[in-house]
């Protein structure tokens, strides 16, 4: 297995939910469009690797799809060497997931009983478990708040949390979506410290990171993809990027707009267009998209 | 391990019951209210129907205890396989669920638990309070009424599992489940014997699980029939179940795949 995670021309098209005019006038029309076009990327053991684009760009489909919660219309991807399409179990035994939404825990039960329920979904039990459940609330430094309910944490708290279910079963790759997108910047530069010393850092874990936020991949990211209207336009590491453009001393917002020929904040969606999906084909009529 | 798994999630929906404290007590206390309806009704009914209840014991207090203590079963397995789906959506915690190495099929199954064992302690109570009441189940094949409540419950759960598959895909509007939550009372022998039904209308019965059930659960209950005298509803449950268990799993299946393909696994 040369590469922990392989993409060849993955690529993710969602089926459009039709108006009641359409489903009545046009029931066999199948209108789709296409969130990720032919991804191709290869990501090294023991990288930081990150895929940034606005809102909409096709990150979290991505993300998904290699953690197997959504299915690839068309290419083929592989994680730790498993196939996304056929070995779905053993990629989830292999992975960890790191969401920024912090209603992915049970509010009423305490942050030690939601860290023990999920062991449990990883098949850690009783002693494994605890012994395991007590070295992360050290790790994320939530030991002396482990017994309070989950409700009770601040956003920050509950982000550290999340982190530490999604290192339950010492993965060997961490996806991370958007990690620090509900946290203030104090709280927001604990966690990229954290990523960077911790999880990279000493336990030399392989970290597939999405973000909007250009300071953040700039600062935490060993190489970049830059994904727009679903397709990659441009990977390597920063300096590799910058090194096609005039301006003396481009950011990574330089590099943006250098591959894509925008602004970086106008290439996210318009805000009604929930993320991820860009029409492919048919009409502007039809209801929400799914997802 | 499953066996590990399954009390981490039976732990976990106790936790969370018992955490809305008010809510919990009261769904024991209004428990009572529907025996106690059920008794003042037998008791204006009296003697009549006698002969469509002699098959039974000729009771019809006892008659309807059995019929809503164990009706609850095709109730619970109908809306906690698809509520746990639609429960964990709402709550934001499926997809944290469907990212471990647990299979879906097992998450959903575990996710139900907690209600099945919360169902057997109400129908524990009702019988209790039924027997308090003047219920006689002193000859009573307890043996033979646990065979066909395991039956029951794989056959109600197979059906709850098929309809889960529909909210999978679907997210609202179940034709399983409300096809037997509209047929079940009126066909299935909950609050009167089918044979009251027109013969025509009680072939439907017969193609429902829950008339089995029920009729052997009181057969069992309240006449002590033997595992012979039970053998035609032992064996209609089973071929529910040979039919229905590979149904609800293929279903489910499917169901899984086509949400994942339409990315629409943790939509509500």
């Amino acid at each position: 297995m040369k590469y922990t995670i392989e993409t060849h021309n993955l690529t993710k098209k969602f089926a459009l939910q039709k108006g009641f005019t359409d489903f009545f006038l046009h029931p066999f029309r199948k209108d789709a469009m296409t969130a990720v076009v032919d991804v191709n990327l290869n990501v090294k053991s023991g990288e930081l690797f990150g895929i940034l684009g606005p809102n909409g760009a096709g990150k979290t489909t991505l993300i998904k799809m290699l953690c197997t919660l959504i299915s690839p219309t068309e290419g083929t991807a592989y994680v730790n060497g498993y196939d996304i399409a056929k070995d779905s179990g053993k990629i989830r035994e292999s992975i960890g997931f790191v969401t920024s939404d912090e209603r992915s825990f049970y509010w009423r039960l305490t942050g030690r009983h939601n860290l023990r329920f999920f062991a449990a979904l990883h098949n850690y039990y009783s002693d494994d478990a605890e012994e395991r459940i007590d070295e992360l609330l050290s790790l994320v430094g939530m030991e002396d708040r482990a017994d309070d309910m989950f409700l009770s944490y601040s956003a920050g708290m509950k982000q550290r949390m999340a982190i530490a279910r999604g290192l339950l079963n010492d993965p060997v790759v961490l996806f991370m979506d958007e990690p620090t997108r509900a946290l203030d910047p104090g709280a927001a530069q604990n966690v990229r410290k954290f990523v960077k010393e911790h999880i990279t850092g000493d336990a030399g874990k392989t970290v597939f990171l999405s973000t909007h936020h250009l300071p953040e991949a700039e600062e935490l990211c060993d190489r970049i993809a830059i994904i727009n209207e679903g397709r990659i336009v441009a990977v390597g590491t920063l300096d590799k990027l910058k090194a096609g453009l005039d301006k003396p001393d481009p950011g990574l917002g330089d590099v943006f707009m250098h591959y894509t020929g925008k602004e970086f904040e106008r290439g996210a969606a318009p805000k009604h267009v929930y993320q991820g999906r860009r029409r492919m084909m048919g009409g502007g009529r039809h209801g929400g998209m799914r997802f | 391990m499953i066996w590990k798994k399954a009390f981490s999630f039976i732990i976990r929906d106790l936790v969370l019951a018992t955490s809305y404290k008010f809510e919990f007590f009261l769904r024991f206390f209004f428990m009572l209210f529907s025996i106690l309806t059920f008794y003042f009704v037998s008791k204006l009914v009296g003697g009549a129907g006698m002969a469509h209840l002699e098959p039974y014991g000729g009771d019809y207090f006892s008659f309807v205890l059995i019929g809503i203590a164990f009706s609850g079963y095709l109730m619970t397995a109908l809306r906690s396989f698809s509520e746990s789906i639609r429960g964990e959506q709402m709550m934001g915690t499926l997809e944290a669920m469907l990212v471990t190495p647990t299979d879906t099929s097992a998450i959903v199954t575990l996710s139900s638990l907690w209600s099945f064992i919360f169902m057997s302690f109400r129908v524990l109570m009702y019988l209790v309070i039924g027997i308090l009441l003047g219920v006689d189940m002193s000859n009573a094949n307890v043996p033979a009424a646990l065979l066909i409540l395991v039956l029951t419950i794989i056959c109600f759960g197979s059906i709850g599992i098929i309809s889960a598959s529909f909210i999978m895909v679907l997210k609202r509007g179940d034709p399983i489940n409300m096809f037997f939550m509209s047929t079940s009372e009126l066909f299935g022998g909950v609050l009167f014997p089918i044979s009251i039904l027109p013969e025509w209308l009680r072939t439907i019965s017969y193609l429902l699980p829950i008339t089995y059930s029920l009729s052997g659960m009181r057969h069992a209950l309240l006449q002590g029939y033997s595992l012979s005298a039970l053998a035609p509803e032992i064996s209609a449950l089973m071929v529910f179940s040979v039919v229905l268990v590979p149904l609800g799993l293929l279903s489910f299946r499917y169901a899984v795949n086509r949400a994942k393909m339409d990315g629409s696994l943790v939509q509500y």
